[in-house]
């Protein structure tokens, strides 16, 4: 099938219009070389069939059979039924880009809305409309911060998420700039010592997220007075509902916030769409990437919103464009948004509260029948490591015999953890999963 | 006047349920500080007026659904209702991306099949899907196109070269990818300057990026020329997708001589532009380059089961947190089966042949730079109303009134007082006759009133917006 409208009749008419006798003519700028034979048989299939397909493919998984404790930057959270509702209304679906802002208020306005929740959650200025995801989201901020300081150097921690920092480097490659990684001790807690070293005046930035790969909260503020000390920009890059708990990007001096917004709104979906968030300080507005909506008037004081400060854009600025981002995340921001909302003031606090509690409990249930983990003891959001003492191949087989998928396994990315597994609790979990998850790993003792 | 979602908070109000507390829970409590201070800035709200609020926004919006939409370079075709079907499916939304392999077998097939029908499409030999739009596509090829000369030991290409009429992602890409750009004019047929090419290129080009059909509809006769001059120089050559609607099955970009391209699946392949993303940029290569393709990579084992690597020396490394966006491309692929060759191939012909009607039908109202005929798209100018005082910017704003999405004004750069012009293949003879009818209505106001042209829209939400006080003046929150 197609979804062609017009048919034999009106192409007769319009090929009359033309001038010709068959569309072929149109075709007679390619070289005859080039020219592909048409297909001679149909070879689609009706929308019925295309169905069973896609519903067999969707079959063929089965992780959705297993209780999920994997995190690592894609959380399983509720998402609030409200969210399609409004995600596939045709004037969000169906829009495009609002460059006609007087035909895209509904758009620019929920932009502009996302925006706001993005600065009233982590503290700062001025956000943007999105960016891809939070590792290019890290990217762009180090790019920012290149460029408006001047210097060459950047730090990121290595406890931040090993997929963020291979798209950093992907993304510093086309610099002159040196990326060095601010190592991390035992538990998985930043080496202050070292940062104190490798913090310098060539720095334009340190780079830390929050909580870090493995879960544990860091000393921020302490982060912030060492970059003060040689005038680094902080970015702090976070998951956004650490904010219904945890102090602000901006309460802790950062002067930009990176993250993924896709705990809010968001289903795992294998990896995608998520959402990158950008939050800056007032002074570095100008240095931001992609879209920005403002509020303005129109010719009666009307109000009303309108994209801005395009200068900094790749359709205005070209190769002196602050980033080459052009099409963003657009409905995946809106679901976000609606998401955040669905919350609102008090439910992001009760939701982050219940999420850092559960956490608790299953690390404190696992850690009363014997069963080591490693972390800080109480300063941590969502994840924890767990070490097993029996191999992690008979650990995992019995999770998974269970339909338990027990969490990820921490040595694919930090070859010194081993045996371990990084394990993510949310408000998903109930009393009754969270004391399963405990008995078998009793048997792994 | 419209009020923000924070303008209509109401204490306590709210719409959000938790799940049920258990009595130990409220024993776990944080370390008091590092807190936040205050309680968070967000609006108290009930589900009703959430409800509300985005739905009376949805009205002060046009969408493919409810307008027509000739947006040139933006391809706004039909953004079917099945893939939606398709996409919200649980056994696909509840996957997570580092799953294991053999729990999402459904999920790897996808990607493998897909790839394998866009290299089809394309004439090339392997592909990512991870590049999250098609900027970023455009940077991967780069950035694999540079790995290939380092590779060679060729330090010096630092160049890529780009028609002046080029999409404004191409040279933001190259200077992104560490690249100089060196600009390449485009003659008065609309082709590119084959005579500036060649004094263009030298051993510091490391490639030369284009489309084709280029941004102002014309499929370029001498594109073998064009591949063989930068080849020759040791450059490669980059396709950019976005107009690929006009040669599905036609021809192909790898049999033009490109090495690597993005496609925009949120063009040509119907994913829902959603006001402005998320969209899919997969990049496809031929032999050259397909070890330096980004990862994490599907392969198929010999038993058929599909897993993913996650790591290969020379790939130039990852573009995405994850598999880049799944639920997207998992769209275009369902699309793409629906259609199959046969459906593809009737997509570019009809693309091409309503695009030459409606340019066939305004020709008496505009000036056409370019008499031949145009592919999916086609460049118009306004310049003959100047003198009345009356730009495209006026008439692309009076089209809103009417219920049409104005198309693109202003671009490409090179064409002065450009409407540029794509109604894609889905659109009836009805619509299109219906549009000409309406620009014909407007430049007759634009002789009798040409004010009700220069002030409109008049019948929208808003009337026209102060963009240099936005920018003057930024409230961005």
């Amino acid at each position: 099938m197609d979804f062609i409208s017009n048919q034999d009749p009106q192409n007769q008419e319009m090929l009359a219009a033309i001038g010709i006798k068959t569309v072929e003519e149109l075709f007679e700028s390619i070289p005859k070389k080039l020219l592909l034979a048409k297909p001679q048989t149909d070879d689609g299939l009706s929308e019925f069939e295309g169905l069973q397909l896609v519903e067999k493919l969707a079959s063929k998984n089965t992780f959705a059979q297993y209780e999920n404790y994997l995190g690592a930057g894609a959380y399983e959270h509720h998402v609030p039924a409200l969210v399609s509702a409004i995600c596939s209304k045709s004037e969000f679906l169906t829009a495009y880009t609002p460059y006609q802002p007087e035909a895209s208020q509904g758009m620019l306005q929920s932009i502009f809305e996302f925006q706001s929740v993005i600065c009233s959650l982590t503290g700062l200025d001025a956000a943007n409309a999105s960016l891809y995801d939070g590792a290019t989201a890290c990217a762009e901020a180090l790019l920012m911060a290149i460029r408006y300081q001047k210097r060459e150097n950047v730090l990121v921690a290595d406890s931040l998420h090993p997929h963020y920092q291979a798209v950093i480097r992907q993304y510093l490659r086309g610099y002159n700039s040196q990326l060095e990684q601010i190592p991390f001790l035992e538990k998985g807690e930043l080496n202050f010592d070292a940062l104190e070293k490798l913090c310098t005046t060539s720095t334009a930035a340190i780079l830390i997220q929050y909580p870090n790969f493995f879960g544990g909260i860091e000393d921020i503020q302490r982060v912030s007075a060492i970059a003060k000390r040689t005038g680094a920009l902080l970015i702090v890059c976070a998951n956004p509902l650490v904010y219904g708990l945890y102090a602000l990007a901006g309460e802790l001096g950062a002067d930009i916030a990176v993250g993924d917004g896709q705990p809010f709104g968001l289903p795992l979906q294998y990896g995608g769409p998520y959402v990158g968030y950008i939050a800056c300080k007032q002074e570095l507005v100008r240095q931001l990437p992609g879209r920005i909506v403002g509020e303005t008037v129109d010719v009666e004081g009307k109000r009303g919103f309108v994209l801005t400060l395009q200068a900094r854009e790749q359709h205005i600025r070209r190769e002196k464009a602050t980033s080459n981002i052009c099409t963003n995340q657009a409905l995946a921001a809106l679901a976000s948004l609606v998401g955040m909302l669905w919350y609102g003031k008090k439910g992001i606090e009760k939701l982050a509260l219940t999420n850092y509690q559960r956490t608790a409990y299953l690390k404190q249930q696992l850690e009363q029948a014997g069963i080591e983990t490693i972390g800080p003891e109480k300063a941590f959001f969502n994840e924890f490591i767990v070490k097993f003492s029996q191999p992690l191949e008979l650990v995992m087989k019995r999770f998974r015999d269970h339909h338990i998928e027990p969490g990820v396994e921490l040595e694919r990315f930090y070859p010194q953890f081993k045996n371990c597994l990084l394990v993510a609790v949310t408000e998903a979990k109930s009393r009754e999963q969270l004391d399963r998850y405990v008995k078998v790993a009793k048997e792994s003792l | 006047m419209t009020e923000t979602i924070f303008e209509k908070t109401e204490k306590d109000q709210h719409a959000y349920s938790l799940p049920k507390q258990w009595q130990e829970l409220e024993s776990f409590i944080p370390p008091k500080k590092l807190l936040r201070k205050e309680s968070a800035a967000l609006p108290e709200i009930s589900e009703i007026d959430l409800t509300r609020h985005f739905s009376q926004l949805a009205h002060k919006n046009m969408g493919i659904d409810t307008n027509f939409y000739p947006l040139g370079s933006c391809t706004m075709k039909l953004n079917p209702r099945v893939n939606e079907v398709c996409a919200s499916l649980p056994g696909f939304t509840r996957t997570h991306p580092l799953a294991p392999d053999h729990t999402v077998q459904g999920n790897l097939q996808v990607i493998d099949e897909l790839l394998k029908i866009l290299c089809e499409v394309s004439g090339m030999t392997a592909g990512s899907l991870t590049p999250n739009a098609g900027a970023q596509g455009e940077f991967v090829g780069l950035r694999m196109i540079a790995a290939y000369h380092q590779q060679r030991g060729d330090f010096q290409r630092d160049e890529i070269l780009v028609p002046d009429s080029a999409h404004g992602t191409n040279p933001a890409t190259a200077t992104l990818a560490g690249f100089k750009t060196v600009p390449i004019k485009t003659n008065a047929q609309g082709d590119m300057d084959l005579d500036a090419l060649r004094k263009a290129v030298s051993e510091r080009t490391a490639g030369l990026m284009l489309t084709n059909p280029n941004t102002l509809g014309l499929f370029s006769s001498v594109i073998t020329e064009i591949t063989a001059i930068v080849h020759e120089k040791g450059g490669l050559l980059y396709y950019d997708g976005a107009n690929m609607n006009a040669i599905l099955y036609m021809t192909k970009p790898g049999d033009m001589g490109f090495d690597v391209m993005h496609l925009n699946l949120h063009k040509t392949f119907s994913t829902p532009h959603g006001g402005g993303g998320p969209g899919s940029g997969p990049v496809l290569c031929n032999d050259k380059l397909k070890t330096f393709l980004p990862m994490p990579r599907v392969e198929k084992d010999s038993g058929g089961a599909y897993r993913i690597v996650w790591k290969e020396v020379e790939s130039i490394g990852n573009i995405a947190s994850f598999h880049g966006n799944f639920a997207i491309y998992l769209r275009a692929y369902l699309y793409a089966k629906l259609h199959g060759k046969y459906g593809l191939r009737r997509i570019a012909e009809q693309s091409v042949l309503n695009a030459n009607y409606l340019k066939v039908q305004l020709g008496n109202l505009f000036t056409i730079p370019f008499k031949q005929p145009c592919m999916h798209e086609f460049v118009v100018q306004a310049d003959n109303y100047l003198d009345c005082g009356v730009k495209a910017l006026d008439i692309a704003k009076r089209l809103l009134d009417y219920g049409i999405h104005a198309p693109t004004i202003y671009f490409p750069l090179i064409i002065k007082e450009c409407m540029l012009i794509e109604p894609t293949e889905s659109e009836s003879k009805r619509t299109l006759d219906h549009f000409v009818a309406v620009l014909e209505k407007i430049v007759k106001e634009i002789k009798s009133s040409p004010e009700l042209v220069k002030a409109a829209p008049h019948t929208l939400s808003v009337r026209r917006l102060d963009e240099v006080q936005a920018a003057r003046n930024p409230i961005l929150k």
